[in-house]
């Protein structure tokens, strides 16, 4: 048992962990926004335009997930 | 057994920050630098290039690809704001900042670049984007023009720093809400590069991970996530274009309100003016 605590590396676990429930929040996200742009193209053709507005909120939901990433690299 | 411990032991090279690649006169040029000139020699000859052979008549080739981008940056910078002349000042620098960015990010992609060519331990060429010290730059040339502009459109540094209170700093509340409006200003830098860097390094991770996993089939399990980057750095630069342009026109279009308006921003937003021609002379006829 006590080799088997030896042989875990926590940093590891921690940055799963990090990467993992950090992308959880834009995926949620980024589904919502899509799922609401077809919900609006679907009861109003005219809002297909719309599509480049839906990409920039995709951006700025998106980047959170990438700084839980970026944030990995600082765990030794 | 053995497979699985060759991929415990040695990961494939991932480098996240630039690396020096030599000395120039006391200075480190790192690899990323290095690259960043090359493709800014490369975009001005292409651009120069591109600008003396377009004509009225559509040629087709790499001249009609870049005028479309050029023009559909256009008609996005003009459609952003309320007046299509005023913001037909501000084409030019849109468009050099989409085709610089788009640019970096397409020739980022070029095999080669990256963890083919080796110099010592380091990488010898590394794509301009995929630094922060790059992407960092390209936000604050960005950013410095936006808040030039829109202080020269609000006319003077003191009415510019009077929008982001509403009006007047003295109302305590406005007073809290313009403060946290002007922190939130200085983090656009941030955010603008932080979201470039990190959609084109983790674009480059994903690739070497991949060409690392095919082995010997490397250019097959590489060339999926390679075409996904090429539309991630089209969608980046549009990204990057269409926010910094946003900045601009929501400052713009406001300083221009307020010359048509003047007097009090709050009082304009209570009350609701009726129409005029439709509700007045009903509201008239009804008193007289």
């Amino acid at each position: 048992m006590v080799m088997f605590a030896d042989a875990i590396n926590t940093a590891v676990i921690g940055k799963g962990l990090m990467v993992g429930l950090g992308f959880i929040g834009p995926a949620i996200g980024i589904g919502i926004i899509g799922g609401n742009y077809l919900k609006a193209v679907g009861r109003n053709p005219e809002a297909a335009k719309f599509f480049g507005q839906a990409l920039v909120f995709v951006a700025i939901v998106e980047l959170f997930g990438l700084l839980a990433f970026a944030s990995t690299f600082i765990v030794k | 057994m053995q497979l699985l411990t060759r991929f415990a032991e040695t990961g494939p090279g991932i480098h996240v920050a630039p690396a020096g690649a030599f000395h120039l006169g006391g200075f480190v040029v790192t690899n990323s630098i290095l690259y960043g000139w090359v493709c800014g020699l490369a975009i001005s000859a292409l651009m120069v290039w591109v600008a003396r052979r377009v004509t009225v008549r559509p040629q087709g080739g790499v001249v009609q690809v870049i005028e479309a981008g050029a023009e559909f940056i256009s008609g996005l910078v003009e459609g952003a704001f309320d007046d299509r002349k005023r913001g037909r000042k501000y084409v030019p620098f849109f468009v050099t900042v989409f085709f610089f960015i788009l640019l970096n990010n397409w020739f980022g992609l070029i095999p080669g670049v990256g963890e083919a060519f080796r110099r010592g331990d380091n990488p010898l060429l590394r794509p301009f984007t995929a630094d922060l010290n790059g992407t960092f730059a390209i936000g604050i040339v960005t950013m410095l023009f936006v808040y030039g502009a829109s202080i020269k459109e609000s006319g003077g540094l003191g009415k510019y720093f009077k929008h982001f209170f509403i009006g007047s700093p003295l109302n305590p509340l406005y007073l809290v809400i313009g403060l946290l409006e002007m922190l939130t200003d200085l983090t656009r830098v941030f955010s603008l590069s932080l979201r470039l860097f990190l959609n084109v390094t983790i674009g480059e991770i994903v690739i070497a991970v991949f060409s690392y996993l095919g082995h010997i089939a490397a250019p097959l399990t590489a060339l999926p996530f390679t075409l996904i980057e090429l539309f991630i750095g089209a969608l980046q630069a549009y990204i990057f274009t269409v926010l910094s342009l946003m900045y601009l026109a929501i400052a713009v279009n406001h300083a221009g309100e307020h010359a048509d308006h003047p007097g009090p921003a709050d009082e304009r937003l209570l009350t609701t003016e009726p129409t005029p021609g439709t509700m007045k002379p009903s509201n008239r006829a009804s008193t007289a």
